[in-house]
């Protein structure tokens, strides 16, 4: 049995709930996951059973929901089946199954959380503000996994004074910090209007980087194996290459 | 703002500084801007491969010294500029604020005397600190010679100071950079440690170098063997307490007889840098690791190199082996080690289950047995052949067993 899910926390717990008894069953939030022969149902959140769910797995281990909330952002389409997968371990044993490195389950999805949560740590640094001519900084950025509302705690402790934007425009959504309180809000398209000195600065930016290479030690392939070129068209340094 | 040309050539007067680090400290934002990120950030990386974590630049490259390696020599022709508190403070404010940076990694030229020039360094950290109150990463470059109350002053601003000691040997550094001494360059060094100590004991508010020092030395433009270069970093890191030893390979950019033509290699830095890693997490000492008059291998990295020397050791049992020795194992890095201890605590550990869980079997196979079972080659040429370079094809053969390729695993541990 295929359970398509609406993506949300609540509808795969649903699904879960419902999917348990079930032995082989598959959850999904993708339609392309459809395939024929294969029964299908469409699983509406429902809260009750969500809730069970819930207290059910947290009673074998407090930590699992913080997994899930990382596991259902992240960008691989089996995000949902990974999930389920390891949760099934987890409501099997009974106990906190996270360490037991030898479950394929348990591998899975802890590579799965750990390429979320490694995204988060990368964008820390690849993120690039534009000064707008209101003084507030706006970031364009594409990221794998929906990850944009969490790196807002590191970005508003280090520029308390400067509301900012994060702005996923794959998801069209934005992370805002408004000075004062931050949101998720949609945004298809922002139009910005950047400050007088923000060309001067982001030239300087170029400038830098070209100087502080070395070319005699050129190693192309080191450099995207840490900066993916996926990254690079946010990023001023790459404009002029 | 400074202009493109000054920002140009004090960019790479400051280039061939390796420090890239930004981890270490946990300074908070008190009003301001900026704050610590303890396990460090990256911020780009550059075709070199190297990535930027801080604005790495000189105050000025006017230099009163001669040492023959470097670029801004007192006899060099070359453009000679300077910046003031100011425009560094100014820069390193607006790019942190645009997320280009993660702090300031200041040094400079001795431009008349060594207190002067530290004198304006620790200004213009002064003025992040207080003025702008820049609470992000600074990494202050120590001039050696300057007075002690000027140390201790600029080290109650940054998170982060270093001395190079510059070559691996009293000798080499009296040839080639005559008016830096061994001593000049250990005495703020001890100071500094000292007067650390001496904070963390009496618990005094505030901060005093939270990151702690480092320092760098370059490879190959002197004849110290690897051997010495890895004592002499075991005796940095025991006896003066720094964070980090670095290595640069010689690059010639500055000709002269008393230095060689050619750049020293690359994989000697990698290779000294791995017997570092050794040093630093994988518990061994200098003298397991290379004879004093001897360089590392090329063709081996250095645990793989130890294991050799040491097959009586070998192979061990992943299910009992305790965490020192699990380290000792080639291809099996910390992280690795960890799962297996977890991992282990469930269930009895076969080949199987350490191919899913993602430890690199290339190199172990030969050095452990998983429930008994022995993958490795049969004896130790055979191994030295597999472990040498140029046999990384039939490898990936025999590790096809395990349903799980080679590549993907070592780009996921991140382990060469």
């Amino acid at each position: 049995m295929i359970y398509f899910t609406d993506g949300t926390a609540e509808s795969f717990l649903t699904a879960f709930w419902l999917a348990f008894k079930d032995g082989e069953s598959y959850i999904t939030s993708t339609q392309k996951q459809l395939s024929l022969g294969q029964k299908t149902v469409f699983v509406a959140a429902d809260g009750e059973k969500a809730e069970r769910a819930r207290k059910r797995l947290l009673s074998f281990d407090k930590n699992c929901m913080d997994d899930l909330s990382l596991l259902l952002r992240s960008g691989q389409e089996n995000r949902e089946q990974i999930a389920n997968r390891y949760l099934h371990l987890l409501a099997e044993k009974k106990e906190p199954v996270s360490k037991m490195f030898a479950e394929e389950a348990v591998t899975e999805a802890t590579e799965c959380i750990r390429r979320v949560t490694f995204e988060i740590h990368r964008l820390h640094g690849f993120v690039r503000f534009m000064e707008t001519a209101s003084g507030a900084l706006y970031s364009p950025l594409s990221p794998d996994n929906d990850v944009v509302d969490l790196l807002v705690p590191h970005f508003r402790a280090r520029l308390t004074e400067y509301p900012f934007v994060l702005h996923d425009v794959k998801r069209k959504k934005a992370a805002v910090y408004d000075g004062k309180n931050t949101f998720l809000a949609p945004l298809e398209q922002a139009n910005i209007i950047l400050s007088a000195d923000e060309k001067g600065w982001q030239e300087l930016w170029q400038r830098y980087y070209k100087s502080v290479n070395i070319p005699e030690r050129e190693r192309l392939k080191q450099m995207r194996g840490y900066m993916p070129v996926r990254y690079w068209k946010f990023m001023p340094e790459f404009d002029s290459f | 703002m400074i202009d493109e040309m000054r920002l140009k050539i004090l960019t790479e007067g400051a280039k061939y500084d390796v420090s890239c680090s930004s981890s270490g400290s946990k300074r908070k934002n008190e009003g301001g801007m900026g704050n610590g990120y303890a396990a460090g950030c990256c911020h780009s990386f550059t075709p070199d491969g190297r990535c930027i974590s801080l604005l790495k630049i000189l105050m000025s490259n006017n230099c009163i010294y001669n040492c023959k390696y470097c670029p801004n020599r007192l006899d060099a022709d070359v453009r000679r500029v300077s910046a003031t508190p100011e425009e560094i403070a100014q820069l390193t404010i607006d790019f942190y604020k645009r997320n280009y940076i993660e702090g300031l990694f200041l040094s400079s030229a001795v431009e008349k005397s060594p207190n002067d020039t530290m004198e304006r360094l620790v200004r213009t950290v002064k003025l992040l600190r207080t003025q702008y109150r820049f609470h992000g990463y600074i990494h202050l470059k120590g001039i050696p010679r300057a007075d002690e109350a000027l140390i201790r002053e600029a080290a109650s601003y940054a998170d982060r100071m270093s001395y190079n000691i510059e070559l691996p040997s009293e000798a080499s550094l009296k040839l080639l950079a005559p008016q830096k001494s061994k001593e000049s360059l250990l005495l703020p060094m001890k100071q500094l440690a000292r007067e650390k100590a001496v904070f963390r004991e009496e618990k005094r508010k505030g901060l005093f170098l939270p990151a702690g020092q480092t320092t760098q030395m370059i490879v190959g433009a002197s004849p110290e063997p690897d051997g010495q270069i890895v004592r002499l970093t075991q005796s940095l890191y025991r006896n003066m307490g720094l964070k980090r030893v670095y290595y640069s390979s010689y690059v010639p950019v500055v000709h002269d007889s008393l230095l060689p033509d050619l750049p020293a290699g690359q994989l000697r830095e990698h290779r000294l840098y791995q017997a570092d890693w050794l040093l630093r997490f994988y518990g061994f000492t200098a003298e397991e690791i290379a004879p004093e008059n001897e360089n590392l291998p090329l063709d081996l990295d250095p645990k793989c190199a130890w294991a050799l020397r040491n097959m009586h050791l070998f192979p061990v049992e992943v299910n009992r082996a305790p965490l020192e020795m699990l380290l000792r194992v080639p291809g099996i890095g910390g992280r690795s080690a960890q799962k297996i201890l977890e991992a282990r605590r469930y269930t009895k550990l076969g080949f199987e289950h350490l191919a899913r869980m993602r430890v690199v079997l290339k190199r172990a196979r030969h050095f452990i047995t998983a429930n008994g079972k022995f993958y490795g080659a049969e004896n130790e040429t055979a191994v030295r052949g597999l472990l040498t370079a140029g046999e990384k094809n039939e490898n990936a053969e025999q590790l096809s067993l395990f349903g799980t390729s080679e590549t993907a695993l070592s780009a996921l541990t991140g382990e060469l």
